[in-house]
Order: structure tokens, then C-alpha cells, then sequence
């Protein structure tokens, strides 16, 4: 066999690799070594990545940046004028209704795009993944950021909004990104995870859409947070989106936090989820990788 | 003054090449992989063997076939040096590419290891991670950080790849406006300035026009003296002649033979030029006819053919390149005076086509035999013929059109000397020099 050197290079990816047909997990501690210097490594990576897939986005199209904004502005004018004409019977919401009704769907949108980010990226890159070996992890990073990319540009309309409608801040909004970032942790835990089977059966990209639909209206997105009574009630109420994304939306306004404790188990769920999403993305990828075509 | 080209040694490479012995950069052992060729139970099996992998249940020991798989590769074993470049010949479907995404750790083994150390570069696909919409320029920032590199080391070589791919202005435009020679060329020239350790090449050897290869080639040559080491698979005989010193055959993923490329690619394509191995088994290169009756005898009776060399002995197989003769003996009942031979050959691969039809009568020589038993010789002073299996139908003629015997079908083998898979006949040649002009 050989004889164990390793050349010494400062491009952070190792480069004494024995390939086993046998699980990972069975070595777990060098499994974890490696996934966080794949990690490490990864990170110039995914920024030339990130900023390839943002350019060629926007190149090819006249509108451009515009297109992030234009889905919470026509959620809000829907339901704006459907509860104005007393069709739908939605309680008092502490912000001017149009206001939240935005406000609540560019975080809602912002933590779709982070579910099927992962799975669009992996999908999008098959030829990549198939012919060429590079750290898999750039993949979700760049997905990552380009989900914080659009949100920036959702940020220009929010802020607007604030203006528009006058409404007032406090301190806490300095906080609201923190939140922020916890929503898109349990998005993108959950797109990982789907990731490796979603390359491999269509369904999986079909069924995403479909249910987060039907969530939106188990979410208070276009409506206040219920009081908790009633089946429905319960539902959203055991829904682990509602509190982070009502944590952001009170951040950002009010400053109080009605439902820290939720907040905090939704929190853990989300990152222990992006943790174990992880390791299983790391560890799929190679047998989704062998079933596609190359 | 006439100068012969001085004739090599076995090994075939001047002695500035000499292997490097030290370092082993790539051991493979015992390395097998299995496929499925159903693709909703190929997904099926994705998922079971994730969920495999998960658990810790997957061992080194994978050895069941699950309906419908079969092993792409078997048992593949061996050592790559430092310096060292490594042809990988077989048909398609050999297993060849499997081999070389094991060895670039896109798909686990079932069963063996492989042991990297060093950089891997896979020339797979060119200018894969290459997005239409985006300049030349960005693109290559894009493909080179996908090779392994960081920024400044693109910033470093960003000058000698654009000058290399040879695109000219273009660099500026949209990928999507390239030629698919303009986006191979550059694809090419990312990938070879990344420097890796090892070199996997899957028929992508050189592409573009003339001089293009030919500068693949130097740099290719460039990267093997500073040490780079490659495994090579091209279905072109000539590129791995010259680049690579030993080759592995395989055939339907099978471990064949490792050795002098040039011994492995005759036995190849002798595989190759060989249908079915039953049928070549059952050339002895010689056939008997049954004697006619008296009655049913034209005048002359074929009796055998058999093919022998210039020394008379029988060959089994013809050789290409060397003199053979075919025997044919008759039996004449009566004298005849202008006896002709019509010989058609016709190539067994394809569809049965005509190679080569020659006749005594063309050529204006003829026969005039007594009766009795005789044995009619054709003196094919070198054979022709390239490697493979070939139907010759024989007629014996009085005068032009009245046949007297025919066989109507004599298989028989052609066997090569050296590579002949490029050439559809063999050549008889020397190779010399005369001094035009002394400098001193």
C-alpha cells in the first residue's frame, strides 16, 4: 500500500483520500473532520458560484431585481381588496393590514425559496455533480446565499413600506435579522434534506409547492396569530414556522416578543435539523450521483 | 548517404522518459461496481442504498446482485506512479469510465479501495459548470473554482488561459455564441492549467483543428516530464501509443491484462476484429471437398484449400504483412489447356463486403494442365489483408466463363503483426534518410 505521505497545499481540500465501499458513519469522528473542512474549503467556491447563478439570472431578463419584489406586493393587493370587500373575515392586525399582509409574505416567500433552493441547485447541477469532484457543500452555500441576496432586495420594498404606511421602530429591529436568519436555518434544513432524493424523483420537487401552499394558510401570514383555541387554532399554533416568522415580523415593529419559548424550540429544531440535513446530504450524494445520468 | 531509422528497444521510449519508481500516486484493489440497467429500479436502489449508508448497515462486502444489475466493473486492480501514464483500452461499455469516476470519488466502490494521494483532475466533460449567459471571461472564473482552485490562483493563470483556448475577442461574448470547438477549447484550457496531480482523460484528448492538438499535445507532454501522472481512455490507438508506455485492457468490466501498451493493444484488436469466438475456433485454415463421381466431374475437381507459408508449412492463421500461399488441390479428369483461378475476398465484419478480387485471367496468365492430381498455388508475396475474418470464394474456370469447381465459401483468419487499427490494408514500407546537406 502506500506509504501515507500528504503533500502539503493551501487550497483547505484534503489530498490523501482512500475511496471504501463501506458507510461512513462506521468512522464517524474522521466522517465529521471531513465534512467541516469540505465546509471550510468550500467557501470560495460557493461565493463564484453564487455570484455565476445571480448574473446569469438577472442578464437574461428586462426587469431584472424587480422580480423578487413583485410576489409580496400582488399577495398584499389580493388580499387587501378581498378583505376590504368583507369576502374574507380577518381580525385586527397590528400593522396596517396591506403593510403586514406584505411584510408577511416576503418572509413567508423568503422561507419557501429557502426549501427549494437546495433541491433546484443540486437538480440544476447534475452535469457538474456527475463528471466532476468538487466539496457538494458549495452547493447549498451558494443556495443560501443567493435565498439572503433575494431577501435583500424584498428589503428594499419592506423598507419602503415603513416609510409609506409610517410605521414606527424600535430598537429591536436590530434583532429582526437574527430571527430572520433562524426562519431561513429551518428552510434550508429541511431543502437539504430533500435534496438528495428530490434529484432523484420528480415528485418530490411537484409535491414542495403543494404543501407549502396549503401551509401558508396554516401560518399567520395573511392573518393575526389565532388565540390559540380550536382546531385550527391548535394547528397553527404546533406549526414551528409560526413562531419564528412571527418573532421576525414583532422584531420589526412592535419590539415585544409574544412566544419566546416556541421561538427558542423552533430555533433548536430548526438548526439541529441543518445539522443532521447535513451529514445526510453529505453521505446521499454520492449513490444520487450514481443513478444520474452522466 | 542512405541512412536506415535506428529500430528501438522492446520498451518503445527514448532514455530521458525513464519511469519515476518512487512515489505511487494511485492504488486501486480489487474494485468492483454494480449497475442496474431498469431505471425505476435503479432509483429504488438509490434510495435503499442511502438509507444503507445512513444506518452504518453498507459493508465492504457488496456482493449480491439485486434483479436487474449487473457488475459494470470486477475486480480491478492496480498501481499508477508519479510521472507515469496509463492507457485504459476496451469497447464500449467496458467499464472504462466507471473506473475513472471510482478513481475521481464520484461514485463508491461495492467492493475494494482506492487509495489517492495528490490532486485529481477529471477531463471528463469539458467546460462542464460552464452557464451559456455568461461571458467567456466569467465562465472561467466559474470552471476553474470548480476544478479546485482559489481566486488568486485563476487571477494567476487567467492571462495563459485565455491565450491558450485561442478565442480571440469572443472572450467578452456570451458562451452561448460560441462553436461547440470555441467552447471545448476553452473548457480544455481551464482544465489543463489547473495543475492537478493526477490527470484522468476520458476521449477528450485534444480537440480543435490541427494545430490545437498539436498544442495539447506539448502541454500534455509538458505536464508528464514535471511529473503529472495520467490514465488515459481514447478509442485512437495512435494517441495512446504515444503517450502512454503501459495500458490495462478490460473487457465488460473485467481485469484483462496490464502491459506494454503496445502488446495490449494487439491483443485488443484482435478482440476486436474478432465477431465470435466460437467462429474463429473453428478455422484450422484448411478444408477438404468430397471427391465427385466421374460422371458429375466438369473437368476439374477442387479438392482442398489451405493456406501455407513460404516455407510450406500449414498456417492456421494468415499473417499480415508476411507472404502466404494458397494450396489448392485438384483433381482434373481430362487436359485442359487455359485453366483460371478467380479469388474473391470478402470481409466477414460489416456487412460481407468485397475487399479484393483477383484472377488469373485478369492478371493474363493461365494453366494448361495433364489429367491427374495436381496443386495450384497462389504466391501472395506479402498479404494484404488487415486483421479479421474473411470469406474467400474460389472458382477454377476453363477459359473465361465456363466454371469448371467452386468453393463458395472458405473462412479463414487474418492475424496482425502490429497496430493496424487504423488502416484498412497493410502497407510493406522502410523508413530512411539521405544527407542533404552536412552542418557542422
Amino acid at each position: 500500500m502506500l506509504n501515507g505521505k500528504t503533500r502539503q497545499y493551501n487550497r483547505g481540500i484534503r489530498y490523501h483520500v482512500i475511496h471504501r465501499p463501506e458507510s461512513k458513519m462506521r468512522q464517524p469522528a474522521k466522517l465529521f473532520r471531513e465534512m467541516w473542512q469540505d465546509l471550510l474549503g468550500c467557501r470560495g467556491l460557493a461565493w463564484q458560484l453564487m455570484k455565476r447563478d445571480i448574473y446569469a439570472q438577472y442578464r437574461q431578463s428586462l426587469l431584472g431585481l424587480v422580480w423578487a419584489i413583485i410576489p409580496p406586493i400582488v399577495a398584499a393587493a389580493g388580499f387587501t381588496f378581498a378583505a376590504n370587500s368583507k369576502v374574507l373575515n380577518i381580525g385586527e392586525t397590528e400593522l396596517p393590514y396591506a403593510a403586514y399582509v406584505m411584510f408577511s409574505m416576503a418572509l413567508w416567500q423568503t422561507f419557501v425559496e429557502s426549501i427549494t433552493m437546495p433541491m433546484q441547485q443540486v437538480t440544476k447541477a447534475k452535469q457538474m455533480l456527475a463528471k466532476i469532484s468538487f466539496p457538494r457543500e458549495a452547493l447549498i452555500l451558494s443556495g443560501i446565499g443567493q435565498v439572503l441576496f433575494n431577501f435583500g432586495c424584498k428589503l428594499l420594498l419592506i423598507v419602503g413600506m415603513f416609510l409609506w404606511f409610517q410605521i414606527p421602530v424600535t430598537a429591536s429591529v436590530f434583532l429582526a435579522p437574527v430571527a430572520l436568519i433562524h426562519l431561513i436555518v429551518l428552510g434550508a434544513a429541511i431543502g437539504t434534506f430533500l435534496a438528495p432524493l428530490g434529484a432523484l424523483y420528480n415528485d418530490v420537487s411537484k409535491l414542495v409547492p403543494l404543501v407549502m401552499n396549503a401551509l401558508v394558510f396554516f401560518t399567520p401570514v395573511v392573518y393575526p396569530v389565532p388565540s390559540g383555541e380550536g382546531a385550527f387554532g391548535t394547528i397553527v399554533r404546533l406549526n414551528p414556522i409560526t413562531p419564528l416568522l412571527v418573532t421576525t415580523r414583532e422584531l420589526a415593529t412592535t419590539g415585544g416578543v409574544s412566544q419566546p419559548v416556541e421561538f427558542w424550540l423552533a430555533s433548536i429544531l430548526g438548526f439541529i435539523g441543518l445539522l443532521l440535513a447535513w451529514l445526510i446530504y453529505k453521505l446521499a450524494i454520492p449513490y444520487t450521483v450514481e443513478r444520474l445520468s452522466s | 548517404m542512405v541512412s536506415a531509422f535506428q529500430k528501438k528497444s522492446a520498451s518503445g521510449y527514448s532514455s530521458t522518459e525513464q519511469p519515476q519508481q518512487e512515489d505511487v500516486v494511485l492504488s486501486v484493489n480489487g474494485v468492483s461496481k454494480k449497475f442496474c440497467r431498469d431505471l425505476k429500479k435503479s432509483l429504488m436502489y438509490g434510495v435503499q442504498d442511502i438509507a444503507s449508508e445512513l444506518f452504518g448497515v453498507r459493508g465492504s462486502e457488496n456482493d449480491n446482485l439485486r434483479k436487474k444489475e449487473f457488475w459494470a466493473l470486477q475486480d480491478v486492480s492496480f498501481e499508477l506512479r508519479r510521472g507515469e501514464a496509463l492507457g485504459l483500452i476496451g469497447k464500449n461499455g467496458s467499464g472504462k469510465s466507471t473506473l475513472l469516476r471510482v478513481i475521481a470519488g464520484l461514485i463508491k466502490p461495492d467492493k475494494g479501495t482506492v487509495e489517492v494521494i495528490g490532486r485529481v483532475a477529471p477531463l471528463i466533460a469539458l467546460g462542464a459548470g460552464f452557464n451559456p449567459v455568461l461571458t467567456g471571461r466569467e465562465n472561467i472564473y466559474a470552471n476553474m473554482s470548480i476544478l479546485g482552485l482559489a481566486k488568486e490562483e485563476i487571477d494567476d493563470r487567467f492571462d495563459e488561459v485565455v491565450e491558450f483556448a485561442e478565442i480571440g475577442e469572443a472572450i467578452d461574448s456570451p458562451v452561448q455564441t460560441y462553436s461547440s470547438g470555441m467552447a471545448a477549447r476553452l473548457g480544455f484550457s481551464c482544465a489543463i492549467h489547473t495543475e492537478p496531480d493526477i490527470l484522468l482523460i476520458d476521449e477528450v484528448l485534444a480537440v480543435g483543428d490541427i494545430n490545437f492538438k498539436q498544442k495539447c499535445f506539448r502541454r500534455l507532454h509538458e505536464l508528464i516530464q514535471k511529473g503529472t501522472s495520467f490514465i488515459l481512455v481514447s478509442h485512437n490507438s495512435q494517441s495512446i501509443l504515444n503517450v502512454c508506455r503501459n495500458s490495462l485492457y478490460l473487457i465488460k468490466g473485467n481485469f484483462i491484462e496490464i502491459g506494454e501498451t503496445r502488446k495490449v493493444l494487439t491483443k485488443y484488436e484482435e478482440q476486436l476484429f474478432n465477431l465470435d469466438r466460437k467462429l474463429s475456433h473453428a478455422f484450422s485454415g484448411a478444408a477438404e471437398y468430397a471427391e465427385k463421381k466421374e460422371s458429375e466431374s466438369l473437368g476439374l475437381d477442387i479438392l482442398s484449400v489451405e493456406f501455407r507459408d513460404s516455407e510450406g508449412e500449414r498456417l492456421q492463421s494468415v499473417v499480415s504483412g508476411e507472404e502466404a500461399r494458397l494450396y489448392l488441390r485438384c483433381k482434373l479428369t481430362r487436359e485442359i489447356e487455359n485453366i483460371n483461378i478467380s479469388l474473391i475476398f470478402k470481409e466477414v465484419l460489416g456487412q460481407n463486403d468485397l475487399v479484393l478480387h483477383i484472377s488469373s485471367y485478369n492478371d493474363r496468365v493461365s494453366l494448361a494442365l495433364p489429367k491427374g492430381v495436381h496443386s495450384l498455388q497462389v504466391v501472395l508475396p506479402y498479404v494484404c489483408l488487415r486483421p479479421g475474418i474473411y470469406n474467400l470464394d474460389v472458382t477454377v474456370k476453363e477459359d473465361s466463363m465456363y466454371d469448371m469447381d467452386k468453393v463458395p465459401s472458405f473462412m479463414f483468419k487474418v492475424v496482425g503483426k502490429e497496430s493496424m487499427n487504423r488502416c484498412l490494408f497493410y502497407q510493406p514500407r522502410h523508413w530512411l534518410s539521405t544527407v542533404e546537406e552536412c552542418r557542422k
